[in-house]
């Protein structure tokens, strides 16, 4: 207990001390955070689209009604056949009204309007060689549509085929430079912030040198004279990591929630999906913590 | 209880500054060490403290091999049992004297109630009982260095290392705390103290150990400056 409230003591005098040093290593902590986790949101929403528009196939063959449960059997027997198929799975009607309704949960407009009996069975289908997808029209007999450039097929209980490979391809390479690009900002924000972090600690040993000496003189142990800078390079950088949750949060309640229900199409991220990228705010600022303490004490480490 | 065997002590500039030193100090002795500056007393203080590693020869304290001590757990338990005193006070200003004296027991971990209980008790050994609550720059040189008596007091030590204690302080001072030395001293505490005070070492008639140029020249018991 008493040891405790020593470290408490010690930590909260060294923040008041070190003022402006402390406060601009929050900051940058606080910056560096924010995009962290702003990278790791995009990469989300894009999958949530990614999701709504493809379903995460690459091809899928959409049936038409009524589905006949020998056509379903016997084609997915034959597509599974085929050497560019990977796999072969069958969504019937209400799996994917379900999935619909789960997908756009945030958006009655959607899913209160449009009843279950307009959802296509089909099947998703991932390929294992993308460029042999003419295999699968071939299979069928599809033929682009000269006027709708819908994939028509004369294959008897075929609606039709789309063909995502394209829009996958291209929404993840949004994905990756969006993200990568937020990411490397973030990464050098988080450098910096564990360079501050860490010379926040090295000013404070600096000016409590002579405290530092008497403690060696009577025989505190080294960790007794680290773990009060350690702890204040800790709660530096999670403070960092409170406000940078906190934006997110604003960001969505401002932002996001703003556009929900403006653009029906567009599933958007919820409370859940910012919730779940805490944890690796968290993990950043304690690694950021922990490299700052590592290199801020270092020269002190001698007795 | 310390025990100095063939010590050389080479600084990493090529300053040799104690050569094949050996002095034996029994439990409970009083020991001055004396010599012209830059003879190597405060080099032989840093040894026992084991702030200094010694380049050749070997330092025992409390049976201790100082040397094979572990920067982890061993070094600091033995600065546990050797208290300090500088000519400097060494006394944090922004600490009363309280909390002076019971920031040498906080940080090695012991309990409020010792603290509470031991603090005020050795202020009233030194003779400021009533000085608890005053800042150091409220003291005088005499008043502070006792204050840095009772810090390095306050954990019952074995030993007490003094370098220029009276340094600081005009005769009449350096009179009271040589007493008060000699008082710790008297309950059983080793004192080692270098010194360059010749009226002080001469009207103490303890042992005295002369350094020159790093070596011993002269062991002398109830002995005198020069
Ligand atoms: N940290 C150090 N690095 C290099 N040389 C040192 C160091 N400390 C002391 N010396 C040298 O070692 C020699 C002995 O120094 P020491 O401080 O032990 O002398 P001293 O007897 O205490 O002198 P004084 O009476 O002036 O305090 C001196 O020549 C000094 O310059
Ligand atoms: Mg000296």
């Amino acid at each position: 207990m008493r040891r405790i409230e020593f470290y408490f003591r010690e930590t909260a005098a060294g923040i008041r001390r070190n003022g402006i040093m402390a406060f601009a290593a929050m900051s940058t902590a606080f910056i560096a955070l924010f995009l962290f986790g702003l990278a790791l949101i995009i990469a989300r929403e894009i999958n949530l689209v990614i999701e709504a528009v493809t379903g995460n196939v690459q091809v899928a063959v959409y049936l038409s009604d009524p589905v006949r449960p020998e056509t379903v059997t016997r084609l997915q027997t034959e597509l599974q056949q085929l050497p560019a198929v990977a796999s072969v799975e069958y969504e019937n009607k209400d799996e994917a009204c379900a999935r619909a309704k789960k997908l756009f949960e945030s958006n009655p407009a959607i899913t209160e309007n449009v009843p279950c009996e307009v959802y296509p069975a089909s099947f998703r289908v991932t390929l294992a060689d993308t460029s042999q997808y003419g295999q699968i029209t071939a299979r069928l007999a599809c033929e682009p549509d000269p006027t709708t450039h819908d994939i028509t097929c004369s294959e008897p209980g075929v609606l039709k085929v789309l063909d995502f490979r394209d829009i996958l391809d291209r929404l993840s390479a949004i994905t990756r430079v969006l993200r990568n690009g937020v990411l490397f900002i973030a990464v050098i924000m988080l450098v910096s912030a564990t360079v501050l972090v860490a010379n926040t600690l090295r000013m404070g040993m600096f000016a409590r040198r002579k405290e530092i000496g008497i403690m060696r003189l009577v025989g505190a142990t080294n960790w007794r004279i680290r773990v009060p800078f350690l702890i204040e390079g800790l709660v530096e950088a999670l403070v960092g990591a409170a406000l940078a949750i906190i934006t997110l949060f604003l960001v969505k309640v401002f932002v996001v929630d703003q556009l929900r229900g403006r653009i029906v199409w567009l599933p958007l991220i919820r409370n859940g999906d910012v919730l779940a990228i805490t944890p690796w705010i968290l993990i950043a600022a304690a690694g950021v913590a922990i490299v700052a303490g590592t290199i801020g004490i270092r020269r002190f480490l001698d007795v | 209880m310390i025990s100095l065997q063939n010590v050389t002590k080479t600084y990493k500039n090529g300053v040799t500054a104690l050569e094949s030193v050996s002095i034996e100090i029994e439990k409970g002795e009083f020991v001055f060490v004396v010599g012209p500056s830059g003879s190597g007393k405060s080099t032989t203080l840093r040894l026992l403290l084991r702030e200094e590693e010694p380049s050749a020869g070997e330092v025992f304290v409390a049976g201790k091999n100082v040397v094979r001590l572990s920067s982890l757990g061993g070094i600091p338990k033995l600065r546990r049992n050797i208290g300090c005193v500088f000519q400097d006070f060494k006394l944090l200003q922004d600490k009363t004297v309280f909390e002076n004296v019971s920031f040498a027991l906080e940080v090695i971990g012991k309990p409020k109630h010792v603290i509470d209980a031991r603090v005020p008790e050795i202020l009233d050994y030194v003779g400021l009982g009533e000085k608890l609550n005053n800042y150091p720059d409220e003291l005088s040189g005499g008043e502070q260095q006792r204050v840095s008596i009772a810090r390095a007091c306050v954990n019952r030590p074995l030993v007490l290392l003094a370098d220029e204690p009276t340094g600081n302080l005009d005769p009449n001072t350096s009179v009271d705390i040589m007493r008060l030395l000699d008082k710790v001293n008297k309950i059983g505490t080793t004192v080692v103290m270098a010194t360059h005070d010749q009226a002080i070492v001469d009207a103490m008639r303890k042992r005295v150990i002369e350094l020159d140029r790093g070596k011993v020249v002269r062991d002398q018991s109830r002995g005198v400056y020069s």
